[in-house]
């Protein structure tokens, strides 16, 4: 098979990548006062880890490199102690763990990440028509 | 004896360039995809390719050009932009995108036209 749209395979694994990173922060911002999560802990923050990866082009192309997730990690950060003695999760002395989740730097991050995902996108609008173009080659 | 119809030197260098064109876009991919990976490299079409497609052009061999072959490479001239040493700059990539577009436009008008004027000279009308 050849490869019509130059780079597609580049843009669609970025898309790809992307998408885990905004399924990732929406969890983290859902989960952003979970004291009580499965294992009885705090939740903590997820923070996904990306890599390039060489990916041989269809055709005998060369290769370049790609977006992968290289994994998801969990945040190391300590968890804050909120004075709340009401909660069925607070300590003897009246203090609860929150998780380490701070909203505004996942909605940054959200918005960084919706920006690059339009950024490959447009990346794929151009190259096909680039190769609507080349199409035409002939027609006249 | 139709193979000389495909072996001018305009044809030829057109072909080559809008090869050239089709790597640059699949370079320009790649960036953009790998806009936040800690310490990527920008990815662009050898600077040597278009130096050697002039001294090609100018020696007007069908040889010499249809043996030159685009590659890619770590753009050499590339800084860094963020801390963590990644050389891709969002605007900078869209900016040459856009030109790769144009080129593209201008490449397949070119081609266009060599064959229009090819089917000319065959039929001897102007349609």
């Amino acid at each position: 098979m050849i490869d019509i749209l130059s780079g597609v395979q580049s843009t669609a694994a970025a898309l790809d990548a992307e998408r885990t990173r905004l399924d990732v922060i929406s969890e983290n911002i859902a989960n952003a006062s979970t004291t009580h999560g499965a294992d009885g802990k705090p939740y903590q923050r997820q923070v996904v880890v990306f890599e390039s990866a060489l990916q041989q082009a269809m055709g005998g192309g060369p290769a370049t490199p790609t977006l992968r997730v290289a994994g998801i990690e969990k945040d190391p950060r300590p968890f804050e102690l909120v004075y709340e003695p009401g909660n069925p999760d607070a300590d003897s002395h009246g203090m609860v763990a929150m998780p380490n989740v701070n909203v505004q730097e996942e909605m940054a991050d959200m918005i960084s990440a919706s920006r690059t995902f339009d950024a490959n996108l447009a990346v794929i609008k151009n190259a096909r028509d680039m190769a609507l173009q080349v199409l035409t080659i002939g027609k006249h | 004896m139709i193979d000389a119809l495909f072996n001018q030197p305009d044809y030829l260098a057109a072909k080559k360039a809008l090869d050239a064109v089709a790597l640059r876009q699949q370079a320009i991919a790649s960036n953009i995809a790998n806009l936040e990976t800690p310490g990527y490299k920008r990815m662009d079409v050898a600077a040597s390719f278009s130096t050697e497609l002039r001294r090609a052009c100018a020696s007007r061999d069908p040889q010499e050009i249809a043996a030159l072959k685009p590659q890619l490479e770590v753009d050499p001239n590339a800084v860094p932009v963020s801390p963590d040493g990644n050389t891709v700059s969002l605007e900078d990539e869209l900016f040459k995108m856009n030109q790769n577009s144009l080129a593209n436009t201008l490449e397949t008008q070119l081609i266009s036209t060599d064959f229009y004027r090819l089917k000319m000279a065959i039929t001897g009308t102007a349609t």
